[in-house]
């Protein structure tokens, strides 16, 4: 387990933005308890300080996890968001995506959304934006990135995909063993 | 009233020979040299009448030229038959040099090792006497004793090849010592030059550090980054670079102002990113 470097934290800062945007700033400067970015077997770990205090005494082999994983770098060192980092995304999304019912199994057997079943959006979402989907329940259920923009949405047929899936909270099931 | 005497000495200054100034010039007469520093009249040179300060200027040298000429012929005299010399006294004005002083020459090894050991070189006379000829030869060179090039028969050794040509092997070995020779020359030479673009690098330690950057270099060179090559004797330890990270465990208030300059940058995109030239080119059309 190390801090980051300055690269690395520009290459996850940047991916979080695309989500969060600014308020990404509410995750680095929390006024309730510090938290802080660990790296630990090329996984990002974003975790309270107390608990990185004490995770110091476990041996780097015997450390499994800690806190709540974000994602992973890759070995081309791109980062890669896990859907563990829902909780956190959905808590300052800036743009949300709402499906209906009936798209909800889809997506979360990995699939991209279709117009079809796209139930709300947020206004003016541009093309290739972070997006939260949440189903209408307003569950967090995954994250994706837009494909096309709000106004271009009208005109186009019901299969088109709308959001590329990257993330869902099927994947809990399906990848478990790698997720965290 | 006697104004005799006054008219006599006015009359004696207007003699072309006899000059006055106010201060008297400064002579250097090793450089046949006088420099006047009396005031020059402001009237002629400030005035608009070039005949006046033309004339005025050609009075003022030739006085000038009369003075120190005066003072030449003052100094002690040498007659020779056709002229009489005057003998200049040593100049008192120190010219600088034209040319840099001439660096000192780099010493060669040997003249090192010969100045720490207190080597001094003696002198030897050229010729010297040889005891199989009774006359007195060259102590080197083609005609010396020594040479056995040209001798029309060469004692062989007990030890030595019967089949062998014994005067290529002496040919041999003169070509060989004047190669090694050649070589320190040039190794010499190297380390002068060196010596003089980078006189704090020691030439020796350089080339030792040379040599095993290269080796470090080429072991690494090949498919496998050198690792199953035969290790050499001594051979030295390759650092590599060592990662440096920030303590794990920092005071979260230190970690939260370098993530919160980082996050900045990222928000805010990387500065000025209109690119002004092309902006300026796309108006222009």
């Amino acid at each position: 387990m190390r801090p980051l470097t300055e690269e690395e934290t520009k290459i996850l800062f940047f991916k979080l933005a695309k989500y969060v945007g600014k308020n990404l700033t509410y995750l680095v400067d929390r006024p309730d308890e510090p938290h802080c970015f660990r790296l630990h077997k090329e996984r990002v770990y974003y975790v309270s300080e107390a608990i990185m205090r004490k995770s110091v005494n476990i041996a780097r082999n015997q450390l499994l996890s800690l806190g709540t994983c974000f994602g992973k770098f890759t070995k081309t060192r791109k980062f890669r968001l896990h859907v563990t980092a829902l909780d956190y995304l959905a808590q300052y999304a800036k743009y949300k995506v709402w499906i209906k019912p009936n798209g909800e199994m889809p997506f979360l057997y990995g699939n991209h959304i279709a117009k079809a079943h796209i139930g709300r959006i947020t206004e003016d979402t541009p093309q290739y934006q972070g997006v939260v989907i949440y189903n209408m329940a307003d569950v967090p259920i995954g994250f994706g990135m837009t494909a096309r923009s709000t106004a271009e949405l009208r005109k186009l047929d019901p299969t088109a995909v709308i959001v590329f899936h990257q993330a869902d909270v099927g994947e809990y099931l399906r990848d478990e063993n790698t997720l965290f | 009233m006697d104004v005799s005497s006054v008219l006599e000495s006015q009359k004696q200054a207007s003699k072309a020979t006899e000059v006055q100034r106010v201060i008297p010039l400064d002579y250097d007469l090793g450089h046949l040299m006088a420099s006047d520093i009396n005031v020059l009249d402001d009237k002629v040179l400030g005035g608009s009448d070039s005949a006046a300060l033309n004339q005025y200027l050609r009075k003022v040298t030739r006085e000038g030229a009369q003075l120190l000429i005066n003072q030449m012929f003052d100094l002690p005299t040498n007659p020779t038959e056709t002229s009489v010399l005057a003998t200049l006294p040593e100049p008192k004005l120190v010219l600088p040099r034209e040319k840099h002083v001439p660096k000192p020459k780099t010493k060669t090894r040997w003249e090192r090792f010969a100045e720490a050991k207190g080597i001094k070189k003696q002198k030897r006379s050229a010729m010297v006497f040889d005891d199989a000829t009774e006359e007195y030869k060259p102590r080197w060179g083609s005609k010396s004793a020594k040479n056995t090039a040209n001798d029309w028969a060469v004692p062989l050794a007990e030890k030595d090849d019967p089949f062998a040509d014994p005067r290529k092997k002496v040919r041999d070995e003169k070509k060989e010592r004047m190669a090694k020779n050649q070589r320190r020359q040039q190794r010499n030479q190297e380390e002068a030059e060196l010596k003089d673009r980078l006189p704090s690098v020691d030439p020796r330690a350089m080339k030792k550090q040379d040599l095993q950057r290269a080796l470090t270099l080429t072991k690494t060179s090949t498919a496998s980054l050198g690792k199953f090559d035969q290790k050499l004797k001594d051979e030295p330890r390759v650092k590599g670079i060592k990662r440096k990270f920030k303590p794990t465990a920092d005071k979260a208030s230190n970690e939260r102002e370098t993530s919160l300059g980082l996050l900045k940058q990222v928000i805010d995109g990387p500065k000025n990113t209109v690119n002004v030239r092309k902006a300026v080119k796309k108006t222009k059309m």
